[in-house]
């Protein structure tokens, strides 16, 4: 290995990097496998090199191995376990029960309801958040006046920066039947009868998807707005030079060319599944809004793990790593339709 | 720049001033609930309670304020804002200093199953996190972590990819001749990193900060699940709770609403005014990809 070293100098690295986030990410999970098991195969072979750059990592890796993948793994463990906090017994290794759980889970009428909760308020939220963001991008994007731009991206990312808990209740209170501002509004513009948002059964669902979309939207309007940002200009001078309009500016050039974009937004929202804590912070707890109507996947097993009597973690954990294989199936569905058209 | 004639006109062509008609719509209903918020925070009670409650208050109060944070039995928010500022401030140091550590060696020092370390940390993010709440509620009772802002403290700056990956950024745009120049002069590998690479990302720590700021302050099921008493909970957690004692240990129910609403506006006055004023190095996050992971 071509490296100059000499006693006393730190081995400093001199090869080229390796490869950066974006790399890989365009690359996806696949090539970074490859390249874990290519290092992995590799490792005995390789210089001990500075012995100071694992006293530098250390803290790093501790905490790393100790709080995230300790718990990924033992959650995997307990998703196939009959693990209840309350019941000794069940813990460490003892509870193992296969499938068990799954069989239950498949069974379980409230989880499907639940499910069925969260695919309806994600199939709300995904779109209205997408076509909100994408518009915002563009307008603030057709504006010239510096100051004014500026101002407006300020305001479009405000509410992803304040506490889930604040952005909630403050929609809770503008949601106030009787005391909130959003039915003065209504009923100033003729509708008498406006509905009891929080309260109703009918409402509770729809009522959470306005904070969720409000709370998210402007984090994908600066991903569109960086996106759209990098497009050159030349482009539109051309292609208004060859008499194309606004909105075929729009279909032809922005759409395409911000397909990256779509890509890593539609991939970041798959979480919106789970909508836990919008859920548990509107209605107050676990108790998933009247009649439990916002009850979604997210806040049914947090009350079973946390809430109710044994607390049954280990039916929880299944029903998240469920969970987290839907929102994984969706990734590579988006990925693949998506990425594939773009090569 | 055109004169200014011809830019008034630009800026009043029809499609700029619906372009700007949108979007002033868009904030409006961006802030609309800020400003609810902080108007009915800053209302008396008559005016709460009105049949039609007007937008702004006529008669602006700190009543709700004092109340609130007057230290007695019944308003426990100043201890919570103590304890956000707390676990905050652990958090954010933390997560700095070891991000900082580690994107120095990943990039800058060659040592073996650096890069191994590199691909795991990047793999991990792919795997779904089935029981993650689950299995750090029994990793915390075990390690005597629960019910502990030190556990708080540790726990959240350890989900460290995305600085660690910021920060491995940062340090490999600093010129390779610095380090170079230093090391013929002898200095260490200690001395490479705190007297010359360090002082170069100072943005990079400051972009790491801010976003952990923002996380830890509005952290909300994590410490929900981890503390089991009023008087741990952080701000961003205790105003969830509001609602409730609001209405139990105030002589009337009425007092809630104001008084709820000026919590709310304490615990968003901090990151607002992060946001606001250290702009500059949210863009950079933006740019550097902290969105983009």
């Amino acid at each position: 290995m071509a490296r100059r070293k000499a006693p006393n100098r730190p081995a400093l690295d001199t090869r080229p990097d390796a490869p950066s986030v974006d790399d890989v990410r365009a690359q996806g999970a696949a090539a970074v496998a490859t390249q874990f098991l290519r290092e992995l195969f590799s490792l005995r072979r390789q210089e001990w090199g500075n012995p100071w750059g694992y006293v530098f990592i250390a803290p790093a890796i501790i905490l790393y191995l100790v709080f995230q993948a300790w718990p990924i793994l033992r959650g995997l463990y307990m998703a196939f376990s009959d693990y209840r906090w309350m019941v000794p017994a069940t813990h460490g290794l003892a509870g193992f029960n296969g499938l068990d759980n799954w069989v239950e889970m498949v069974q379980d009428k409230t989880f499907w309801r639940s499910f069925g909760i969260a695919v309806r308020f994600s199939l709300m939220v995904m779109p209205i958040t997408l076509i909100l963001s994408l518009g915002t991008a563009v307008l603030i994007s057709q504006v010239r006046n510096h100051f004014a731009a500026g101002f407006y991206r300020v305001i479009a990312y405000l509410p992803v920066i304040l506490p889930i808990s604040v952005a909630m209740l403050v929609w809770a209170k503008l949601f106030d039947f009787r005391f909130g501002y959003l039915n003065v509004i209504l009923q100033g513009v003729g509708i008498d009868n406006p509905p009891n948002w929080l309260g109703s059964s009918k409402t509770a669902l729809y009522a959470m998807v306005m904070p969720t979309v409000w709370a998210r939207f402007g984090s994908w309007t600066m991903l569109f707005l960086i996106g759209i940002y990098t497009i050159n200009r030349e482009v539109y001078e051309a292609a208004r030079v060859d008499g194309a309009n606004g909105w075929r500016q729009f279909l032809h050039i922005t759409i395409p060319l911000l397909k990256p974009v779509f890509v890593l937004v539609l991939v970041l929202g798959s979480g919106v599944v789970s909508a836990t804590e919008e859920s548990m912070i509107l209605f107050g707890g676990t108790t998933g809004g009247p009649a439990e109507a916002a009850l979604t996947t997210g806040v049914y097993l947090y009350r079973i793990a946390f809430i109710h009597g044994d607390m049954r973690m280990g039916y929880a954990a299944a029903m998240s790593l469920f969970l987290g294989l839907v929102n994984m199936a969706i990734t590579i569905v988006i990925f693949k339709a998506l990425r594939t058209e773009a090569a | 720049m055109p004169p200014l004639s011809r830019r008034l006109r630009r800026s009043l062509r029809p499609g700029n001033i619906a372009v700007n008609l949108a979007l002033v719509a868009i904030v409006a209903v961006c802030l609309l609930p800020i400003v609810w918020t902080v108007s009915a925070s800053l209302k008396d009670r008559n005016e709460l309670y009105l049949a039609t409650p007007t937008l702004l208050p006529r008669n602006p109060t700190f009543a709700n304020y004092t109340w609130m944070f007057a230290q007695s039995d019944m308003s426990r928010l100043p201890l919570n804002m103590w304890n956000s500022i707390k676990v905050t401030v652990g958090a954010v140091i933390i997560q700095s200093v070891v991000a900082t550590m580690a994107g120095f060696a990943f990039a800058r020092l060659r040592f073996r199953g650096r890069d191994l370390l590199f691909y795991m940390l990047i793999l991990m993010m792919f795997v779904p996190r089935a029981g993650g709440l689950m299995a750090l509620y029994e990793l915390m009772d075990f390690l005597n972590l629960r019910n502990s802002h030190l556990g708080l403290m540790l726990l959240f700056p350890s989900a460290i990819s995305v600085a660690l990956f910021v920060m491995r950024q940062n340090f490999l745009g600093v010129p390779r001749e610095l380090e170079e120049a230093a090391i013929i002069d002898g200095a260490n590998t200690w001395h490479v990193f705190w007297k010359v690479d360090a002082p170069m990302v100072r943005g990079g720590i400051a972009v790491v900060a801010i976003w952990e700021f923002i996380y830890v302050w509005g952290e909300y099921l994590i410490t929900l699940t981890m503390i089991d008493f009023p008087e741990l909970e952080t701000l961003s957690l205790a105003v969830t709770k509001l609602q409730g004692w609001g209405a139990h240990f105030t002589s009337s129910i009425l007092a809630g609403y104001g008084v709820e609403s000026a919590a709310y506006v304490t615990a968003m006055v901090p990151v607002i005014l992060v946001f606001i004023f250290l702009q500059r190095w949210f863009v950079q996050g933006l740019s550097e990809g902290i969105i983009k992971l």
